[in-house]
This record gives C-alpha cells, sequence and structure tokens, in this order.
C-alpha cells in the first residue's frame, strides 16, 4: 500500500526525458514505407504472378486492388491516430468506405484447393503457397506494429489491436492479389482474425506487465 | 494496486468537477481556465525534458482533479484512491504520447476515463461474484441459528398446549415449559405430586397425538 503523495514522489523520482512520438501520420507512413519493403522483398524472391499484365486490365481486379491497398493505407493511419488518448473514435470510420468496396470484390479462390489431385499424384495446393506469403507478410508488419503501438495496451487495447489488424489483414490481401493467382481475401480476412486476436491478446499481456513496471518503480 | 486513504485537496470541490479547463488550481486561484490548461501543458512539456519539478508540480496539480473525476463514478474512498493512482501511473507511463501543441485537459481526462471504466468493470466483477449477506440469510446448518424456525415452532406448541385438558395444560407448562420441579409445581399449583406426574404424562400423550394429526394432515 502506498499513499498518492509517495506514489507521485516515486514517479517523480523515476521521471528520465522521453522522446515524444512523432504525428501519427509520419507514424503510419513509417510502417507503411515498411510494408512496401516487405512485399517488394517477397515479390523479388517470389515472383509476381505470371497473369498480372492482364489482370490490370480487369477492372474487378483493379477495383479490388486499390479498395484493399487503400484499406490498409487508411487503417494504419486510424490506427495511429486512435492510439493516442485525446483524439476521436470517428477515426476508426476512416477506413469504411474502402472497406465496403474491398469486401464487395471478395473471391473464394483460396477456400477450395487445399490439396490438388491430378496426373502426378496428391500435391498441395496453391493454398500453401499463399498460407507461406500470408504468414511472411502477417508476422512482421504485425510485429512492427504491436511495439510501433505498444503504449495503447493501457488506453484502447481493442479498438487499437482490431484497426491493427484490419490494417494487416488488407495489406497481406494486396501482396497476395500481387503475387498469387488466386483471390485469397476471404482467407486472409479468416487468418488475421487471428492475428487481431493474438494482437489483443499480446496487448493486454504487455500492458499488466508494462503497468507493474511502472508501479514497482 | 496501491491503496490508501488521502486527505482530499483544498480543491476537491464540485468547481473541480466541471470540465477540465475549469479545473481549481491551488497555485492559480482565479485565472482563467486556459491559464490552468497552459500551465500543465507546459509542465507536461518540461516534464517529457526530464524536468522533474515541473513533473511533480503537475502530478500534485492534477491529483485533485482526478479525484473529482473518480468522485463521481465511486462511493468508496479507497476505490477513489486507487482509480486516481492508477490515473497517475497510467500518465507517467504514457507521457511521450502528449503532444504539447494540443491541449492537456482531454488528454488527462481520456486516460482517467480509461481508468474509471476498468474501475467499474472491476467492480462489476467482484460484485457478481460476491453476495451480500443480510439478515434473512443468516441460517446455518446449526439448528440454533434458525430463530425464526425456532419461533414458529414454539408458537405450534403453545397452540397446542392450549387444546390440553385444564389440569393437563398446568402442569405441562410449569413442569415443562416453566422447568419448575414437581415440589415447586405441586406448592404453586395445590395438586398433589403423583396427579401432577400423571397429568404430565397424559398432556405429553395427548400433545403426540395432537402433533401426530397435524403431521398426518401435512
Amino acid at each position: 500500500m502506498i499513499t498518492t503523495p509517495d506514489l507521485i514522489e516515486s514517479l517523480v523520482a523515476g521521471a528520465s526525458p522521453v522522446r515524444r512520438l512523432r504525428p501519427p501520420a509520419t507514424r503510419a507512413a513509417l510502417w507503411l514505407l515498411f510494408a512496401a519493403a516487405i512485399v517488394a522483398l517477397l515479390a523479388v524472391s517470389h515472383g509476381l504472378r505470371p497473369d498480372l499484365g492482364a489482370r490490370l486490365h480487369q477492372p474487378a481486379f483493379v477495383t479490388g486492388i486499390v479498395a484493399s491497398l487503400l484499406t490498409g493505407v487508411l487503417a494504419a493511419v486510424a490506427s495511429f491516430v486512435v492510439s493516442l488518448p485525446d483524439r476521436s473514435r470517428l477515426w476508426q470510420l476512416l477506413p469504411l468506405p474502402a472497406l465496403a468496396v474491398w469486401v464487395s470484390t471478395i473471391g473464394y479462390g483460396c477456400l477450395t484447393g487445399w490439396v490438388e489431385i491430378g496426373p502426378d499424384g496428391v500435391r498441395l495446393g496453391e493454398v500453401v503457397d499463399c498460407l507461406a506469403t500470408l504468414a511472411l507478410t502477417s508476422v512482421p508488419l504485425s510485429l512492427a506494429m504491436l511495439v510501433m503501438l505498444r503504449y495503447a495496451a493501457l488506453l484502447q487495447p481493442v479498438r487499437v489491436a482490431t484497426m491493427g489488424g484490419l490494417t494487416v489483414s488488407a495489406i497481406a490481401a494486396t501482396a497476395l492479389s500481387l503475387l498469387h493467382s488466386l483471390d485469397a481475401t476471404v482467407m486472409v480476412l479468416v487468418l488475421n482474425f487471428g492475428v487481431a486476436a493474438l494482437f489483443v491478446g499480446l496487448a493486454s499481456v504487455f500492458g499488466n506487465k508494462m503497468f507493474s513496471l511502472v508501479a514497482s518503480r | 494496486m496501491p491503496s490508501s486513504s488521502h486527505d482530499r485537496g483544498p480543491d476537491s470541490t464540485p468547481a473541480a468537477e466541471a470540465a477540465p479547463s475549469s479545473a481549481a488550481h491551488p497555485r492559480s486561484g482565479q485565472e482563467s481556465p486556459a491559464a490552468h490548461e497552459l500551465d500543465w501543458s507546459v509542465c507536461m512539456a518540461r516534464a517529457q525534458g526530464g524536468d522533474r519539478d515541473a513533473y511533480r508540480r503537475l502530478l500534485e496539480d492534477v491529483t485533485p482533479y482526478l479525484r473529482s473525476i473518480a468522485a463521481r463514478h465511486f462511493q468508496n474512498s479507497g476505490d477513489i484512491e486507487d482509480t486516481v493512482q492508477e490515473v497517475l501511473l497510467t500518465v507517467h507511463a504514457v507521457r511521450h504520447t502528449y503532444d504539447p501543441a494540443r491541449p492537456f485537459g482531454p488528454w488527462l481526462v481520456a486516460i482517467a476515463n480509461r481508468r474509471v471504466v476498468d474501475g467499474l468493470r472491476r467492480q462489476g466483477r467482484s460484485r457478481a461474484r460476491e453476495v451480500a449477506l443480510d439478515i434473512e440469510h443468516e441460517t446455518f446448518a446449526a439448528p440454533q441459528a434458525n430463530l425464526a424456525e425456532t419461533a414458529s415452532d414454539g408458537r405450534v406448541l403453545r397452540d397446542a398446549v392450549e387444546q390440553l385438558p385444564s389440569g393437563q395444560r398446568d402442569a405441562i407448562r410449569m413442569l415443562k415449559l416453566q422447568e419448575m420441579s414437581l415440589k415447586e409445581a405441586a406448592a404453586a399449583s395445590g395438586m398433589s405430586v403423583a396427579a401432577l406426574k400423571v397429568a404430565t404424562h397424559r398432556g405429553l400423550k395427548n400433545l403426540r397425538k395432537i402433533f401426530g394429526r397435524q403431521g398426518g394432515k401435512t
């Protein structure tokens, strides 16, 4: 048990200089640059989908990919803005229009074709390749966002985690559309629900640890 | 969780319960609300740079205001102080998120509201697990604790005794209910000891019959 004046004294004693956060738009831009680098590296190592040139002439495909990219960008901005305590929660609505367009273009390709049986026998389908790309995109992006938004665990963990999960989902879906011949958005969304749940769980764990760390000072 | 009872500051008045910009300020007295905001904002900006005096002043200044926010949601002084301390801990942990270009009040109130909501949730959870005991629930396995039932049993017995013939009724009352000795009962009633014994025996037999009938009815 500690009295409030004693607590204040202990907090003051531990008050080392801190570096202020950059504006949320700048931080979102940094994160998006990191995401672009990841996707670019994947494109170099994996190669773009063979029919990309032809697909880019199809309005439905272009609409879907632009909408998912826009959803990712807007959700990233919203994540960094709503993570701050004094910003309006209406910022959460920012990616919704783009999300609505993106969801309306979702296909079902990846829900089938887990295993293909052909002349060469049974082999793993394109889905496994999809999953690998998804993991290579989602994991580093989620970790980067988790580190950049770790303070939100004390403030709005669920809201920020949800927004962060949407951001990572949208970017991963964009990457998949560029790299794979499957319309994988349903699977990406389903899997990224898991990413969002992980985000929420880690955020609450980190929040408690941060809290006890501060309290023990 | 740290906790304490703490004396209320001089400015934990209803005036401090208004909007953050109009929170009373111990040092600034009648200054305009904007001046408090600016003062807090400047203190926090300096605290971010490591100025401990400014930080101490800020935390001491906002504490009464935080207490007034917590007091709107909690009655228990311990809960209020817990919430205040949690807000101070959160402010400390996320002080790098404050942008001095923006007003300090909304930033502080958003954090305070968050901790108040957490406190209310915690309170709700503990209340859901706990049951308040009042007189009606003070019934335990030991028969002595079942006072209400004992009282009703006594009333039933008295009613049954009333139904007995007068000799048996007096004998039962004196020897069994008032726990008098045979000699005392004989002296009080003028009956012989033998007659009292017989009357008691018959009275008990009749009571058994009465209770037997009542048991058969139910």
